[in-house]
């Protein structure tokens, strides 16, 4: 064997030797865990407005830790299908909540997780939010979010669809509860 | 005799739009006496100077890509951005060489060998998460020039002396830079209870009081 060959051989086994370490290596994988959210409650309530929130568990079920540098929600509920109210939609981390509407980049070790609380308002446009209630259709919603692990970022997304049902009668559950105390 | 004190300053959240200096002279000017050294926090001097980048803003090259693969978790070069970061700070060559001799150095069982060799930002820049809001975004990279930061603090106050510190709740403290006629490793051991606090106190500038009569009674005590 000359010594050209020896090299060839000795780069193409260095190369295959780190491409085997990266991939045993692996990544972080974040999971949003839809089906195992709580349900839908009622936060705020008036004649007009009502406010509910549950609570999404998340793990990094990765072989890496990574840093979920944004995350955010989505509701698609275009005028064309439901008007009877405005829809706002926000989350926040159920560790380290804040009311700013900010997600501060955290990082989340590897086969550890916490949760979100997503909360949407509807705020009827006309009439009391009961009636405004009657008519919503299932809302779905993206968990939209921004990783940052040992590779590239990327921006990805969970769906999950809100029913209608759950929140009539989480107001339902409200009321009853308000006439109990 | 006036005992040594440590002060903490509160300010506002600084950015690339203030200018460190006059930071430090709008909070603490009414604090800082003629005996007094003036530190600060070296990722607030890093985030003044407007050395700080989203990774969104970064194209990582190929040993940036395997490189980061090699460093463990917890370190700021094991993105593929905090490595590309330092080797465009200090130098693809010489982060690919500092690699190369560090890895031989820990087969030998010498650890901490790269960060020697790759260059002080590699050991100073903070990968996303390492800074507060609105720069837990960020790779905040180290100060540039810190003890010339440090000199013109000095002038505009008129203190005793002052220092650019890294300083971190696990009893770490580096002084980067600091005016002649300072010892940076006494002022790292002053500094080594993190006096900064963390990074929601907001208290970017610590004032070492009394530190020249407290350093002349000691050089006199023995």
């Amino acid at each position: 064997m000359d010594f050209l060959t020896f090299m060839v051989i000795a780069i193409v086994a260095l190369a295959l030797g780190v491409w085997l370490y990266i991939v045993r290596q692996g990544d972080a994988e974040f999971e949003f865990i839809v089906d195992q959210r709580t349900d839908f409650r009622v936060d705020e309530q008036s004649q007009s407005a009502a406010t509910f929130s549950c609570k999404i568990p998340f793990v990094n079920k990765g072989t890496q830790d990574g840093t979920i540098m944004d995350c955010y929600p989505r509701h698609l509920m275009p005028k064309e299908y439901y008007n009877k109210a405005r829809i706002q939609s926000w989350l926040t981390l159920e560790s380290n909540p804040r009311d700013d509407g900010y997600w501060e980049a955290i990082i989340i070790f590897k086969t550890t997780g916490d949760a979100i609380i997503l909360t949407i308002r509807l705020e009827a446009k006309e009439g009391t939010i009961a009636e405004a209630l009657k008519e919503l259709p299932d809302l779905p919603v993206d968990i939209v979010y921004q990783v940052v692990a040992r590779s590239d970022w990327y921006i990805t997304k969970t769906r999950m669809t809100v029913p209608a049902e759950e929140l009539r009668q989480a107001i339902a559950n409200a009321g009853i509860s308000a006439q109990t105390a | 005799m006036a005992e040594l004190a440590l002060q903490p300053v509160k300010t506002r959240i600084l950015t690339p739009q203030d200018n460190i200096v006059d930071a430090i002279e709008e909070y603490a000017r009414d604090m800082v006496g003629p005996d007094d050294v003036v530190s600060v926090a070296e990722s607030v001097v890093a985030i003044t100077q407007g050395r700080i980048l989203r990774p969104e803003d970064m194209r990582p090259s190929f040993p940036a890509r395997i490189l980061n693969r090699f460093i463990a978790q917890k370190g700021s070069l094991s993105s593929i951005y905090g490595m590309q970061a330092a080797m465009d700070a200090e130098g693809t060559g010489r982060v690919i060489f500092a690699f190369i001799v560090g890895s031989l150095a820990k087969l030998a069982g010498r650890g901490g060998v790269f960060y020697e060799l790759a260059g002080e930002q590699a050991a100073l820049i903070d990968d996303v998460t390492g800074t507060m809001p609105p720069f837990d975004k960020h790779i905040v990279y180290g100060p540039a020039n810190p003890s010339g930061v440090a000199e013109e603090i000095k002038k505009r106050l008129g203190c005793y002396g002052a220092a650019v510190a890294d300083v971190n709740d696990l009893k770490r403290a580096a002084v980067l830079g600091v005016t002649s006629g300072l010892d940076p490793k006494r002022l790292a051991q002053i500094l080594i209870d993190n006096p900064f606090g963390n990074a929601s106190e907001q208290t970017p500038i610590v004032i070492i009081k009394n530190y020249a009569q407290a350093e002349a009674a000691s050089r006199a005590a023995g």
